[in-house]
């Protein structure tokens, strides 16, 4: 038994742009039906009533539980996340001990003539007037920084960080000596704090074999990246070496 | 039929109102920024906070205009700052509405006595807080956001002190600027809801001051700061900023500026501290007794504020992943809650709860499908309730789109439609027991103390006779007893401008603050 819904006629009938949303939208609208249907009244006297009681979180389980009966694990956004759930998401390899970003679009070159091998690119938030070297160290978990914030964060560290929020990093930011961000653009929470305590950053950044513990130089001194470029898709991208 | 009829005229304005925040919704929301962490699940919280708004805010906003208008709010926001609400209070609602759409628990036709009423609450709050410029918005006004009147800015203005890069004052005041908008990230779950900048204002050649806002920072109505924020001695801080050779081209409905050139510390030659809340006479200056002073008073404060980022991180990155749900959701959810402690009606369970109809959708919450369905909704603007006709062309994108499902007209004689969502419904934490603790100007107050104080406090440049005179008529009567009395009153705490009254040009000030 299944009633039809205000929104079920729809001349320009369109779809979610992602088939999660819409294999989740689609199930939630299914069970409203199923749950109209069963009232059996009117659609004025369920929605501010019965309707509010009648789709449980129960229901809203076994939708998810359908999902990942196909097999379906779904990608990770906070570290709690895949931690408390590692049966429902993907694993990142938070805790590999060998990482590097190898992302596809990550521009690279045999070594220069002064032993500089390009591994990337990402946008400036800040032109500074002098490039900056120093040791990449991947931050990914709270683990890391809580052991930075225990133990102070190493000399001369460049920060490799997976996502451009301010909080992951916040008790230790100030101690890096830079930051390489492969999310966000130069007007996130993470450029933001990176401008207002002065240290080199490179926001969107696409990497390439670049390991922990490698010495590493940062172009900050190339053209900050403005709302302007973002808006005119103009790349201005500012390189990343690894030094010999 | 319900017995609540809407008129034509109501569902016009409704419908436009709706419409000013859907042009807005894809602008900020697609060009402005990327929200991302490690720690928070902030797409996940976001999508559950605007279920609770679409639940709870039309009775917490009738309880709060039962002891105050929307309007004398507005006037209250103008005198002491507010946190960011011009674009987050009308839009996390109908979110929330547009989700319940695309999920067919609503159709476009329901709570329509309750989404005008929300939005008219929304229209007359800001008319009142703009009311020195005249806009509904800050995009409205060009993405400025001028709203102080000349007696706030004048003692602005004369008090800051001149700082340059490398002295200790610029250090100092860098340094709080910094931790405190790192706290601030934190506290408000990855959002800048904590953060929000005022202006730009003119004060001279080449020279422009921004004034900005951090809110939030002591113990006061989030349950994470208890014992936190207990070192840091105001809960909410001003700081006043006068920048040279920079222009503040655009400043937004989240309190957020652009500049040309890109704004940087060696930009800032003007600096001063203040504090304000619903129980102050307006701005009350911080350590503004001398340079040195304030130096002392940044560098002590920031001192404060780091202490209470590595606890806070500490306490937060031991959260469960309900919690970190839990905590953003009610920290956007709650954008809007000064309201209730402006007119003295705020209470725990109202602000710091999940209703029950919210809390149902936990299970749908995992971090692919918030960041993908809140992407939908806001960034690509793709969801099947989203989609127009085919000639539209949307603002800033041209696609066939809208943000925000309007109400259909046919309403009007068809008579189906709903008013509303109904009572709120009891209410659920993941988070710890919200302690009875609030930091206010007048110390630390129960939380009856403080709706009790808040009940009876009416800063006095809110009453009458002083509460409607505005810049229009200051600029007839300025050599009244009356503007001489008002800006005074304004002056009280002024180390230059105490006493000065309401003749005084921005070169008169300038000259007094000994630039000439």
């Amino acid at each position: 038994m299944s009633a039809r819904l205000y929104t079920d006629t729809d001349k320009y009938a369109w779809q979610s742009e992602f088939p999660l949303v819409e294999a989740y939208n689609s199930a939630v609208k299914d069970l409203v039906r199923k749950r109209f249907a069963e009232f059996g009244g009117e659609w004025r006297d369920f929605v501010a009533g019965a309707g509010e009681t009648a789709i449980t979180k129960e229901d809203l389980l076994r939708i998810e539980q359908r999902v990942l009966d196909y097999g379906y694990r779904f990608e990770p956004s906070a570290i709690s996340s895949a931690a408390e759930r590692p049966q429902a998401y993907k694993d990142k390899g938070l805790n590999q001990a060998d990482f590097s970003f190898e992302h596809e679009q990550a521009p690279t070159a045999a070594p220069d003539a002064q032993g500089r091998e390009l591994r990337g690119a990402g946008d400036n938030v800040v032109t500074r007037t002098q490039t900056v070297v120093g040791i990449a160290r991947y931050v990914r978990t709270s683990d890391t920084v809580l052991k930075y914030l225990t133990e102070g964060v190493p000399a001369d560290t460049i920060a490799i960080v997976d996502d451009s929020g301010g909080t992951l990093t916040a008790p230790v930011l100030e101690q890096f000596k830079g930051v390489l961000c492969a999310g966000g653009t130069t007007r996130s929470h993470l450029a933001i704090l990176t401008r207002e305590y002065g240290i080199p950053c490179l926001m969107n950044v696409k990497l390439s074999g670049i390991k922990d513990g490698q010495r590493i130089e940062v172009e900050c001194t190339a053209r900050a990246k403005t709302g302007d470029d973002y808006a005119s898709g103009t790349e201005v991208p500012a390189r990343v070496w690894r030094l010999a | 039929m319900s017995d609540y009829k809407p008129t034509y005229a109501q569902l016009l304005e409704t419908n436009n109102l709706i419409q000013q925040n859907a042009d807005e919704v894809y602008w900020l929301c697609a060009t402005r920024t990327v929200q991302e962490s490690k720690i928070f699940p902030v797409s996940a919280y976001i999508l559950f906070s605007y279920l609770n708004c679409y639940y709870r805010y039309p009775e917490l906003l009738r309880k709060i205009e039962a002891q105050m208008s929307m309007e004398e709010i507005g006037d209250r926001a103008r005198n002491q700052g507010i946190k960011i609400v011009a674009w987050t209070f009308p839009c996390f609602y109908l979110l929330g509405r547009e989700m319940l759409i695309n999920w067919g628990l609503i159709e476009p036709t329901d709570a329509v006595e309750d989404v005008s009423y929300v939005l008219d609450c929304w229209k007359r709050f800001q008319l009142s807080w703009h009311r020195n410029n005249g806009n509904l918005t800050n995009r409205q006004a060009g993405h400025r956001a001028q709203v102080m009147p000349e007696q706030k800015l004048q003692v602005f203005h004369a008090d800051a002190f001149e700082c340059r890069e490398g002295d200790a004052l610029h250090k100092a005041a860098q340094g709080f600027l910094a931790a405190t908008a790192q706290y601030g990230f934190l506290v408000s779950c990855e959002s800048r809801l904590t953060l929000h900048n005022y202006g730009p204002y003119k004060v001279g050649d080449r020279r422009e001051m921004l004034v900005r806002d951090f809110r939030e920072l002591s113990e006061s109505d989030y349950p994470w700061l208890d014992g936190v924020g207990a070192d840091i001695p105001y809960n909410n801080l001003t700081v006043t900023m006068i920048v040279e050779g920079v222009h503040i081209n655009l400043l937004d409905d989240w309190g957020s500026f652009e500049s040309v050139p890109e704004l940087k510390a060696e930009h800032m030659v003007g600096v001063g501290l203040y504090t304000a809340d619903n129980l102050s006479e307006g701005h009350v200056p911080v350590g503004m007794g001398s340079a040195e002073e304030l130096t002392a008073t940044f560098n002590d404060l920031t001192s404060r504020i780091k202490h209470a980022t590595s606890l806070l991180w500490k306490t937060m990155a031991g959260w469960t992943r309900d919690q970190q749900l839990d905590a953003g959701a009610l920290t956007y959810f709650a954008v809007i809650k000064e309201f209730a402690h402006i007119a003295g009606c705020y209470e725990v369970d109202d602000w710091m709860k999940i209703d029950e109809r919210a809390e149902r959708f936990r299970p749908l919450l995992n971090d692919e499908y918030g960041n993908l369905f809140l992407g939908e909704l806001v960034g690509y603007i793709s969801s099947p309730s989203q989609r127009l006709h085919d000639y539209t062309m949307m603002q800033h994108n041209d696609n066939p789109t809208r943000s925000l499902s309007y109400f259909p007209y046919s309403m009007l004689t068809d008579g189906q439609y709903t008013r509303g969502v109904g009572p709120m419904r009891p209410g659920v934490s993941n988070l710890p027991d919200k302690q009875d603790r609030y930091r206010t100007s007048r110390g630390v107050l129960t939380l009856a103390e403080y709706n009790r104080l808040s009940r009876e406090f009416t800063p006095t440049l809110c009453q009458e006779p002083y509460r409607f005179l505005c810049a229009d008529w200051v600029k007839y009567h300025y050599d009244t007893p009356q503007a001489d009395t008002m800006f005074k009153l304004e002056q009280q705490h002024s180390r230059v401008l105490k006493d000065k009254g309401a003749g005084l040009r921005r070169e008169d000030v300038e000259a007094l603050r000994g630039r000439t």
